[in-house]
């Protein structure tokens, strides 16, 4: 439809078209300067030995920030739980968020307020989610899942400290949390555009559910699958405010971007920061990269 | 098949959805309770109906310490910072975004896929490797800890995401009409005020919201580029809360300020829900 508008257009006139190509203008420059200049220097920080307690040794340095990136103990560590995050918690509410869009795509009794009910969690302020999980969930005094306990086996019940006793662990829950709600809407979104007379068809022709499920429904959904779990690794590979907020990257919870805040705010060392900047940039495009492929074929299968 | 589902099965997966509600509604609901209880209630489960959930006599105690009382200072600057913040931040960007929006919907010209591509991957781009150029640069122009210094980079998240979520919305207007219109003698701009304004006016609406819910929960902008109540905004802020005395927990109070700071959101977004369905029905018009 817009291929025969413009056509149109370019009959009218092209010094028209021109002419309105300029309102484009001031949103990309600005957005080519606020986000590429600030990486464009941290680029050309992480190649240099710039550190602000040592003002007098700043200079080029090479590749020595990368690698002491890729060879300090605490800098692998840090990929290593960004990793072990990212999946963790990119599977695990995949995966619940596919049982709930499954459960919700169907009609039942009280299916609107299951469906509000299940997006509230993405709502809540990541901060203010963070922090209840910590403080009026894992509390070991007054917290949610110690009072359970209580209230189930009595006085004598366990009473655990949940956070130092499974700090990562701890994370990932209160992270699959609010990022399930987020899987479920897509894969929602995926299931409500499955072509329904067709599955009625091999109803009919005495397919079972799980051979539906599992041969058309499935298949149907892989690209939406692909997209939500790509999407939700990006943001969770750069996720700061959790780790901040529940265990401040103590217990051998520091990510990737909480080394760098560490790096940069505590040890001043800004090269190294840097350079850890540039590796968090670098995992980003690589799953950005399979994520903007599966959105621009959705896309593409839209507008056929 | 859904409208082949027995009663009986409708019924059984009402049960089944309960585990799912549970997962999601109890941490809120402890977190609203959390909010109501005094400093009493949360040391001592006696206080407390259904074991230790809800506070046998619900207090405002918290919001009074967030609004009037000792976190006050703290709280209500950066509030008021908040909404400051991402209004102007979600304006502009918006109008931006609709301008870049309104050419890449209605022109054919190379490298629009290249703008839109570089608009999503923009977004993407993870916000930790931005904020430590800036808080340098930020010091040294003088706009660390001020307003401009927090509207600039929220722009840098807000930006991209509205170029997109418009581009979508706008290719599905009915573009004829604007041709239509032009062809019955009005400008270009008469034609997109009068035409073309009303009927993208609901994904603008939705274009908003979206960008005023990113800006509103972003946490690493603010806690890295302020420094003082010039500036910080909630998010922030809550991870500064302490309790009465050093050694309380500000458990009541953060609870509180989650429920003040979370009620924008949740407001907009049923609002939110029933612009959608505005959206839709705008579609209509297109016969």
């Amino acid at each position: 439809m817009s291929t025969v508008a413009a056509r149109g257009d370019s009959a009218l006139g092209r010094a028209g078209a021109w002419a309105r190509r300029a309102p484009l203008l001031p949103a990309l420059i600005f957005m080519i300067i606020v986000t590429q200049l600030p990486f464009l220097v941290t680029l050309v920080v992480s190649f240099m030995n710039w550190n602000a307690y040592y003002p007098n040794d700043r200079g080029f340095a090479g590749l020595d920030n990368f690698q002491s990136v890729l060879t300090d103990v605490n800098a692998r560590k840090a990929i290593l739980v960004t990793v072990l995050l990212t999946v963790g918690v990119v599977l695990i509410s995949l995966i619940l968020g596919l049982i709930v869009a499954l459960l919700l795509d169907r009609k039942f009794r009280g299916r609107s307020i299951a469906r509000t009910l299940m997006i509230t969690p993405f709502l809540v302020v990541p901060v203010a989610a963070a922090l209840l999980w910590k403080h009026a969930l894992y509390n070991p005094e007054y917290g949610l899942l110690n009072g359970l306990l209580r209230g189930i086996f009595g006085d004598s019940a366990p009473q655990k400290d949940w956070i130092t006793d499974n700090p990562l662990i701890s994370i990932v829950v209160a992270l699959v949390w609010q990022w399930t709600p987020f899987m479920m809407l897509i894969l929602l979104a995926g299931l409500q555009s499955r072509p329904m007379d067709v599955v009625e068809a091999a109803r009919i022709d005495g397919a079972s559910s799980w051979q539906i499920f599992r041969n058309m429904t499935l298949p149907h959904l892989r690209p939406y699958i692909e997209l939500s779990g790509l999407l939700g690794a990006i943001y969770v590979v750069q996720n700061f405010d959790a780790v901040f907020t529940i265990t401040s990257g103590g217990l051998g919870t520091a990510n990737l971007p909480y080394f760098i805040y560490q790096t940069f705010y505590t040890a001043h060392d800004y090269g190294r920061a840097s350079a850890a900047g540039v590796v968090v940039v670098i995992g980003t495009i690589i799953i950005a990269t399979f994520a903007l492929r599966t959105v621009l074929s959705l896309f593409q299968e839209e507008s056929r | 098949m859904q409208t082949n589902l027995s009663t009986k099965t409708r019924n059984w997966m009402a049960v089944a959805s309960i585990p799912v509600m549970i997962w999601t509604a109890i941490p809120l609901l402890w977190i609203l309770a959390t909010s109501l209880k005094g400093t009493d209630a949360l040391a001592d489960p006696t206080k407390n109906s259904f074991g230790n959930f809800w506070p046998k006599d619900p207090t405002l105690e918290n919001y009074r310490v967030i609004f009037t009382g000792g976190a006050s200072d703290l709280f209500n600057p950066a509030l008021r910072n908040s909404i400051i913040v991402c209004l102007v931040a979600t304006l502009i960007s918006v109008i931006l975004a609709m301008f870049c929006a309104y050419a890449i919907s209605r022109l054919d010209f190379p490298g629009k896929k290249l703008i839109l591509t570089t608009a999503l991957a923009v977004s993407f781009f993870p916000v930790i490797a931005m904020v430590t150029p800036l808080f340098n640069l930020w010091r040294q122009v003088g706009l660390f800890d001020t307003i401009p210094g927090l509207i600039i980079p929220y722009l840098a998240l807000t930006l991209p995401l509205s170029i997109w979520t418009l581009s979508a919305f706008f290719q599905q207007i009915p573009w004829e009409m604007e041709q239509a219109a032009q062809v019955d003698g009005a400008t270009s701009w008469q034609a997109f005020r009068k035409v073309i304004a009303p009927l993208a006016a609901p994904g603008v609406f939705t274009t908003a919201i979206i960008a005023f819910f990113t800006a509103w929960n972003d946490f690493v902008f603010s806690s890295n580029l302020t420094s003082s109540n010039n500036s910080r905004t909630v998010p922030a802020a809550l991870a500064f809360f302490t309790g009465a005395s050093q050694f309380t927990q500000p458990t009541g109070a953060i609870a509180a300020a989650a429920v003040i700071v979370t009620i924008p959101v949740v407001i907009l977004v049923l609002l939110f829900q029933r612009r959608i369905v505005a959206g839709l029905t705008s579609g209509a018009v297109k016969g």
